[in-house]
């Protein structure tokens, strides 16, 4: 009930700065349909395989405005009236997570509806896909709230980008990760995004073999150690945020 | 049995101590005013007082129970208003009084709503966004939200900070209203909201309660004409800078 109430309010916080549907749902749209405009030829851009990388890229803007969300509450006290209140840590947490649910289904939705308009042959693994990715989105979440417990409103949309520019880079998403040396594409294994695109990518062409253990266990290990660490982040930041003079 | 009850209250913060044992007492349905300067530790006393952070060492007990062992259940019978405002900024003040109303499960939550608004006549600004009010209305907005689970103990962190001189003359008349129902706390820099307002006045310096009384009394106490003047006087004894 509490979670439920905290959610609506944090869900109403979020759609009412247009910004951050502009730049969760609308930029990565535009990019789907640019790239495919162009028709380069390179096994990156064909549908099948940017759609999931479009998809996670939208994430990477969830991690920002989650982040925004949760220094803004953070900095302007706004936890201070709520820790006061019976609300519970986890109640603060799912909260937030919930909130973002629905701002994932739109942007999952959208770009799956506009992949199909644009040629990509519509199936059955296409919702199963969808439902794959509301699981790679609580990785998302959860570093939204890491960045924005630690870090003040302003510095919190910067070092999410951070979290944007690495899906860019390491998910494979542009370019396979081995056009940048041997080193890189070791680095980018260990990192969780490319994992979290095959997988999505795996499920919606019914290419299960095409997701390797390693990218199982490296997201899975990301995603429980990320949000574990939001956590308790989380709690320890709002105590400590309240030592006064 | 009083309201608020503590003793040797000590909080620490690594080589820092901001509260360095207090003994306080305040009566069911006081107003008490805490005065202090800057760094006087009036802000983590109000904090520990009203189950956000917990202390070092010492007690605290809220209506007879304890702090730490009733945790839960005090925080269903207290109600804070920040320094800041601390209102959802994007919600309506409308939207900001449910969503109160929820995380305290108010069971009659309409007609507790509608009171607040009367009360604070809130109507005109009851559909705009937070974010867009002024910052007198942001304060009454912000402690009428604070009473949404009628409290039997409030505190006000410097309720009137950076009002003018209409805003705050009108929250004033708001707590007034308030007076002798529930136990207040308050904290403020201004001398005259503290005299105007409450009962009795406790001077904090350097994390200690140095004096206790009200306005009169205090005066008395430092032998001056004026609040202020008694004021600089007891805080600043023993040579502590004002």
């Amino acid at each position: 009930m509490r979670t439920m109430n905290f959610a609506k309010r944090n869900f109403k916080e979020i759609i009412r700065d247009p910004l951050s549907v502009v730049f969760a749902v609308l930029l990565p749209l535009l990019l789907l349909f640019i790239f495919q405009q162009f028709k380069i030829p390179s096994d990156n851009y064909r549908l099948e395989n940017f759609t999931p990388g479009i998809v996670v890229f939208g994430f990477s803007f969830i991690s920002m405005f989650t982040a925004t969300l949760v220094s803004k509450d953070r900095t302007s006290s706004f936890l201070i009236r709520l820790g006061v209140s019976p609300m519970k840590p986890v109640e603060y947490i799912l909260g937030y997570v919930l909130a973002i649910i629905p701002m994932i289904a739109l942007q999952n939705v959208l770009f799956f509806i506009l992949a199909v308009v644009l040629g990509l042959p519509f199936s059955v693994h296409i919702i199963w896909a969808i439902l794959v990715s509301f699981a790679v989105s609580v990785l998302f979440i959860a570093l939204g709230i890491i960045i924005g417990s630690v870090f003040s409103e302003k510095a919190s949309s910067g070092i999410a980008s951070i979290v944007v520019q690495l899906v860019c880079f390491t998910s494979g998403m542009y370019f396979p990760r081995e056009m940048l040396g041997k080193g890189f594409s070791k680095v980018c294994e260990f990192l969780p995004f490319e994992s979290c695109v095959t997988i999505i990518k795996g499920v919606m062409n019914n290419d299960l073999a095409g997701i390797t253990p390693r990218n199982i266990i490296v997201f899975a290990a990301y995603t429980v150690v990320v949000f574990v660490i939001a956590v308790v982040l989380f709690q320890k930041k709002m105590l400590s945020d309240n030592k006064g003079s | 049995m009083f309201a608020i009850e503590t003793k040797n209250l000590v909080k620490k913060y690594k080589d820092l101590t901001a509260v360095a044992g207090i003994d306080l007492k305040v009566q069911e349905g006081e107003l008490f005013a805490l005065l202090g300067t800057n760094g006087a530790g009036k802000t983590t006393t109000i904090k520990m007082l009203s189950s956000l952070i917990l202390p070092t060492s010492g007690e605290i007990k809220i209506l007879g129970m304890d702090i730490v062992k009733d945790r839960q259940k005090i925080r269903e019978i207290l109600n804070v208003s920040p320094q800041e405002t601390a209102i959802a900024p994007n919600l309506s003040v409308k939207e900001n009084l449910e969503f109160m109303a929820n995380v305290y499960q108010i069971p009659d939550r309409k007609e507790k709503i509608e009171e607040l608004v009367k009360l604070f006549r809130l109507e005109e600004v009851l559909p705009k966004k937070a974010k867009t009010l002024s910052g007198g209305w942001q304060r009454k907005v912000s402690i009428a939200i604070a009473l949404i689970n009628e409290p039997k103990i409030l505190f006000l962190d410097e309720p009137t900070l950076g009002l003018d001189v209409i805003a705050r003359k009108e929250l004033w008349t708001v707590i007034e209203s308030l007076k002798g129902r529930i136990t207040i706390i308050l904290t403020t820099h201004y001398m005259e909201e503290a005299e105007s307002l409450s009962e009795r006045i406790g001077i904090m310096a350097h994390g200690k309660l140095v004096d206790i009384g009200t306005a009169a009394e205090l005066k008395q106490i430092a032998g001056k004409d004026t609040l202020e003047d008694a004021f600089v006087e007891l805080a600043t004894k023993g040579g502590a800078p004002a």
